[in-house]
């Protein structure tokens, strides 16, 4: 029983912290809209400032029409009549200008504070470390970026409207309370029921819209793994079970909407009824004091026009109360990543690369990634300048980590990575990118021609150099056979690739970049083996007086490679030339022969694969 | 914020189409007809309650606080008043109530509605053909059930009762105006033509500037995944400013297409507001003029300024609701596109269930996706039951269309396929999916449990059966063995399967169907080393005592067979055992070769 006590008290606790979090997390967000707000007085004031004389011109006509109806209609004065519809038409001018100059400030405002935001978040996000984003998910961050942005948009929009909204309304209630407190209290009275209900309507509708929102996205989990497993679906002739299962979150669907409908029901209904009560209670009470000589015709029809006016105003507060802690939720989320610093930066006296061959040491270095364990563990390694070396190794054996150390992608826990004998940590990390050309095995090419992906590190570069580069990567040949050649956009929303001719495409545009080190971590491994060669005697030129770290499985491309370091844990087991080390060492013959089985070259023939593929267990 | 609508339609139908749309949306909502009355006739009934009232306010101004007694002098009528002021009250509640109703009903038409085309669209996907899945885009159907169906869903939810509300106050204001004063009203409806006129330029003008809005922020989003994914290749290269300017860039194009919207809207707010304004002054002014010509009351001028209310309101909100309107039917009209798309591969009316035989007999076949050139050219396989095949050849020669024509995925253009006998295409769909089960490439699994995944098989089977078909393959102890046993969420984090266990329940659930016929689609890619030992495991207790088609990515694999076929170019240009092929020294023999001496390079080299 102690037991249970104890867990509900850590639940509470647990609840009262997520509570805390989320209270900070809302602070942290007023702080950023505050700040980026401030940062555009002059909209906030223009918006206020219009909203002021819209305001004013807007609570004057009621008076005139009812100045109108007392003193020229009831009279019979026509003269008096004309001239106070027109003085109407004359506020109304002003009203209309007012209202679109409010409207252009405000909306305007909320547009400037979004694109600014929007870019410093992203900004930002470039310059975070890769530790950030190997956590990050990028649709996430989308999110942060788009949905959350929008909520600020939302909320500030609504800002300088509701002042000007509310301004009026106390001017509203001024003015008929002076008039007549009793037609005040009658005209007026329930309208604040309008905007406490569009209070709770926002408030109770925000979880059943969470709700309907999670059924919809389970109707599209359903659709989604039925389209995508549609051989499964077919070959098992499940289209009923699927059927099934899509027509129960269908049901969900619907009955979620009806609640959203029940409760709208509860609350629209409502912005009729109240301003209605008010008219009648005008009717009713006015109408009295009317009959016994205290007010007049006139201050009826104003006091309606009043009531009518206050409508929207009310409904806009109540919006605002409950787009204020979402908003501030979503900008303090914003916040939270505009606070997490780079973890990789410049040293505060960095200093220049010192010029060298391009020669790479690690010392003593331990690394893991997070809080993960250590990947690498007083790992030493010397590469000389112009070696070439090739890191060789099963998975997670620690080889692409070395890679990733070289050019500072991530800092050790301990130890000195050296290039050219300077700590890269205490260089300028331009320099240090800019002196290691690193080729990932998954290639990401921008949509964008082919010659600026090959130009991506220097877009001046001329079209010789792009051409050489893309000749030493073995791609000319197929960037040519391309409808537009070097000017062919690539990507998501141009030709597609295979996965070989993308490789050959991000060694070219390392090879541009002419840097000092140049990594390729199984860089080739989707090159159709039939080509490979072609890039093999290419490479071997671009290797030519270069620092080169290869990461390889198969032996031809390992060949390459002056001498091959076997890594296995973390540590370096065996180092040596390619033949001694298959002499020598039984666990290197391990390793090539597990990678012969290995899936590679999906872009090849299938004929290719026959030939990689022995397909025998061990 | 959007009251005039965020939804912008992603394309205009033309007036043809969207008629013809209307039609059949009409002739789908028919079973719903009687609801759809009771709510015409409450929403009417709402519209009248709404603009009854400043009806009253005329009747409680001019009969009660204005009676006049027989000496023309103003006395008031208190009774009148309360009359009027108690009529009001009861109306304003009346209104009140049928609103509530209103929402609720027309919701219940509107997303029951939704409720049946999501199952009727759904359905009818699933009864496609697979040839309908390969030619679309996996993104482009699902958006049908899902974007489209949303866009649907925001018109039923929020403004079907609008819409139909809106229209029918403002046609009941212009009715109620023209017969209370006819001359006063057509002062009024001056206003309304250049009012109507300004609310269609801002919509035109400011749907093209949401569809600017649209491209301008999809493109930003654009720059902004490409910066995040290939974030590290920026880096890399020490792109990071050159990547923030283009970002700058996109994020002031949309800036500068939203305030486009921005200035269109405080160009046609003011307009709204302005004409408001002046058919107030319009009801003064010359509704006053009117009252000393005995034509109008004070009171009917007294209703008229809330009558406006009722008149211009609609014609906004309208004009806010067009763009949802257009969008759900451009949406609706791509939905009835998918509805119209017939199966190719159907069943026949007299069809007949296959029998137990798992023989096979591909006779004299071919085939061809669409109009495109044959894949298969007149290709003759015996299988006999009990045998296994394995089907080589390079990619595009046919062996897996081949393979797929055996499990009438697609229907062959001349020729016959028979299983047990029966042409296929007599066979009836539930027992041919019994007889034929194609395990694929690649275990999908399905958001459920492990129990749940393996049940696709045969969605009937008890649980033991379950269990039975797991035990069978040797594998009940491995996933009894998982945290939750056969009851673990298989989507839920932390108990992600490996591509081999996802494979293992693939093979379980085969297991369970009990085909006859086995069509097995080798997986390309290797497996985890832990798992791939049960594979063929399982896999050799599944296949025993079943007719088995192999398409094999190993030559490891086509070697185990009893025969072997190897398509080439559309045609089976080799046919018999392992050893008659190596001995016949055609494609095959030159594969193994190759093969068998490449296996043992890394020794070698």
């Amino acid at each position: 029983m102690g037991d249970e006590r104890e867990t509900k008290q850590q639940k509470s606790a647990r609840k009262e912290a997520a509570q805390l979090e989320g209270k900070q997390t809302r602070k942290r967000g007023w702080r950023l809209m505050k700040e980026t707000v401030g940062q555009h007085p002059h909209l906030m004031l223009l918006g206020i400032a219009a909203g002021l004389v819209w305001a004013a011109a807007r609570v004057t006509v009621p008076l005139l029409a009812g100045a109108a109806i007392d003193h020229g209609i009831t009279r019979g004065r026509t003269g008096v009549t004309l001239a106070l519809a027109a003085a109407i038409v004359a506020v109304g001018a002003v009203q209309g200008v007012g209202t679109g100059l409010r409207r252009y400030a405000a909306f305007g405002l909320a547009n400037r504070v979004e694109t600014d935001i929007r870019m410093r978040l992203v900004a930002h996000l470039q310059r975070l470390h890769f530790g950030f984003h190997d956590q990050a998910q990028t649709g996430q961050l989308m999110a942060f970026a788009n949905t959350d942005i929008q909520q600020v948009n939302n909320v500030v929009l609504l800002v300088p409207l509701t002042i000007a909204s509310t301004i009026q309304m106390v001017a509203v209630v001024v003015i008929l309370v002076l008039r007549s407190p009793g037609l005040a209290l009658f005209a007026l009275g329930l309208l604040p029921l309008l905007n406490f209900s569009a209070t709770r309507f926002n408030h109770r509708m925000y979880p059943v819209g969470m709700q309907l929102q999670k059924e919809l996205s389970d109707v599209s989990g359903v659709v989604e793994e039925s389209i995508t497993g549609v051989r499964v679906v077919k070959g098992f002739g499940v289209e009923r079970l699927q059927r099934k299962r899509l027509s129960d979150e269908a049901d969900s669907v619907y009955d979620r909407s009806m609640d959203q409908a029940r409760l709208r029901s509860n609350f629209t209904p409502l912005i009729d009824l109240l301003p209605a009560l008010g008219l009648v209670g005008i009717l009713w009470y006015g109408g009295h004091q009317v009959l016994s000589h205290h007010l007049e015709v006139g201050d009826i029809v104003a006091a309606n026009l009043f009531v009518v006016m206050l409508i929207w105003p009310l409904r806009m507060i109540g919006m605002l109360v409950g787009q204020l802690p979402r908003s501030a939720a979503a900008a303090g989320r914003i916040d939270s990543i505009l606070a997490t610093d780079p973890a990789i930066a410049d040293a505060p006296n960095a200093r220049a690369l010192p010029d060298g061959p391009g020669s790479v040491r690690f010392e003593r270095v331990t690394f893991g990634y997070g809080r993960g364990p250590a990947v690498l563990d007083g790992f030493d390694l010397e590469i000389a300048g112009g070696e070439a070396v090739a890191l060789v190794g099963a998975t997670a054996s620690g080889k692409s980590t070395v890679a990733r150390l070289i050019p500072r992608f991530y800092d050790v826990h301990a130890g000195h990575v050296r290039i050219d004998g300077a700590d890269v940590r205490e260089v300028r990390l331009r320099e240090v990118r800019r002196a290691v050309g690193l080729v990932f095995e998954d290639t990401f090419l921008f949509s964008d021609s082919v010659r600026n992906n090959i130009a991506f590190a220097d877009p001046e570069a001329p079209n010789e150099a792009v051409v050489r580069a893309a000749k030493l990567a073995g791609a000319d040949e197929f960037i040519r056979e391309l409808p537009e050649g070097y000017e062919s956009i690539i990507g998501e929303h141009g030709y597609s690739l295979s996965g070989g001719q993308r490789q050959r495409i991000a060694i070219a545009r390392a090879v541009l970049a002419d840097p000092r080190v140049l990594i390729l971590d199984d860089a080739t491994s989707s090159v159709d083996p039939s080509k490979e060669h072609e890039i093999r005697a290419a490479l071997a030129e671009v290797m030519q007086g270069r620092t080169t770290i290869i990461i390889a499985h198969r032996p031809a491309t390992i060949a390459l490679a002056d001498r091959v370091v076997l890594l296995d844990g973390g540590k370096i087991v065996a180092d040596g030339t390619h033949e001694r080390l298959l002499a020598t060492s039984p666990r290197y013959r391990e390793v090539l022969a597990r990678a012969a089985l290995e899936p590679e070259a999906h872009s090849g023939l299938e004929d290719a694969e026959l030939l990689d593929l022995p397909g025998v267990g061990d | 914020m959007g009251w005039w609508g965020d939804n912008v339609p992603e394309e205009t139908l033309s007036r043809d189409e969207a008629t013809r749309v209307v039609r059949r949306l009409l002739r789908m909502l028919r079973p719903q007809r009687a609801l759809i009355i009771v709510a015409t006739i409450i929403l009417v009934g709402q519209a009248a309650a709404l603009l009854a009232g400043p009806a009253l306010v005329d009747h409680g101004i001019d009969a009660g606080l204005l009676h006049k007694n027989a000496a023309g002098k103003i006395v008031g009528d208190a009774g009148a008043l309360n009359l009027s002021v108690l009529v009001y009250l009861a109306l304003a509640f009346v209104g009140f109530v049928l609103g509530r109703i209103a929402i609720v009903l027309v919701a219940r038409i509107g997303e029951g509605f939704l409720r049946d085309l999501r199952n009727r669209l759904f359905g009818h996907m699933m009864s496609l053909s697979l040839d309908y899945f390969e030619t679309e885009k996996t993104g482009k159907i699902v958006a049908r059930m899902t974007s489209d169906i949303d866009a649907m869903e925001e018109l039923v939810s929020q403004g079907l009762v609008l819409f139909v509300q809106n229209t029918f106050v403002f046609v009941g204001a212009v009715t109620v105006i023209l017969i209370v004063s006819w001359q006063l009203a057509v002062g009024i409806l001056v206003i309304v033509p250049p009012v109507y006129l300004g609310s269609r330029w801002f919509r035109t003008v400011s749907n093209r500037a949401y569809l600017e809005v649209r491209d301008r922020i999809s493109s930003n989003l654009t720059t902004l995944q490409e910066s995040l994914e290939g974030v590290r290749v920026v880096q890399a290269f020490g792109r990071e400013d050159s990547f923030i300017n283009k970002f700058h860039r996109t994020n002031e194009d949309q800036y500068e297409a939203n305030m486009e919207t921005v200035r269109i809207s405080s160009k046609y707010f003011p307009i709204i507001e302005y004409a408001g304004v002046v058919g107030t002054a319009v009801i003064i002014g010359y509704g006053g003029w009117l009252t000393t010509k005995g034509i109008v009351t004070v009171g009917t001028v007294a209703a008229f300024v809330l009558w406006l209310n009722s008149l211009f309101e609609p014609i906004n909100q309208l004009s806010q609701l067009y763009n949802t309107v257009q969008s759900s039917a451009a949406a609706l009209s791509k939905i009835f596109g998918v509805l119209d798309t017939r199966p190719t591969v159907r069943q026949r009316q007299a069809a007949i269930d296959l029998p137990r035989s798992g023989a096979v007999d591909v006779d004299h076949v071919t085939f061809a996706y669409g109009a495109n050139e044959p894949v298969l050219h007149d290709v003759s396989l015996r299988i006999t039951d009990g045998e296994r095949i394995a089907l080589v050849g390079p990619t595009g020669a046919g062996k897996s269309t081949l393979a797929k024509l055996i499990a009438r995925f697609y229907d062959p253009v001349v020729g016959t396929v028979r299983v047990g006998g029966v042409d296929l295409r007599d066979a009836e769909f539930i027992s041919l999916r019994q007889r034929v089960i194609v395990v694929p490439q690649e275990g999908f699994l399905f958001a459920g449990t492990l129990r749940d995944n393996v049940r696709v098989g045969r969605p009937e089977a008890t649980d033991a059966e379950v269990e039975n078909a797991l035990r069978v393959l040797g594998l009940l102890d491995r996933f009894t063995a998982f945290p939750e046993g056969l009851d673990t969420e298989v989507r839920e984090r932390g108990s992600r399967l490996s591509a081999g266990e996802r494979q293992l329940v693939s093979l379980a659930r085969a297991a369970l169907a009990d085909p006859s016929v086995l069509i097995l689609d080798e997986a390309t890619s290797n497996l985890d080393p832990g798992t791939e030992h049960a594979v063929e495991a399982a896999l050799e207790h599944l296949m025993h005592g079943r007719t088995v088609v192999v398409v094999a990515h190993r030559l490891s694999t086509a070697a185990r067979a009893d025969r072997i076929g190897v398509v080439y170019d559309g045609r089976l240009a080799e046919l018999g055992s392992h050893a008659e092929l190596v001995d016949l020294d055609g494609h095959y023999a030159e594969l193994y070769r190759a093969w068998a001496t490449h296996q043992a390079a890394p020794e070698v080299a």
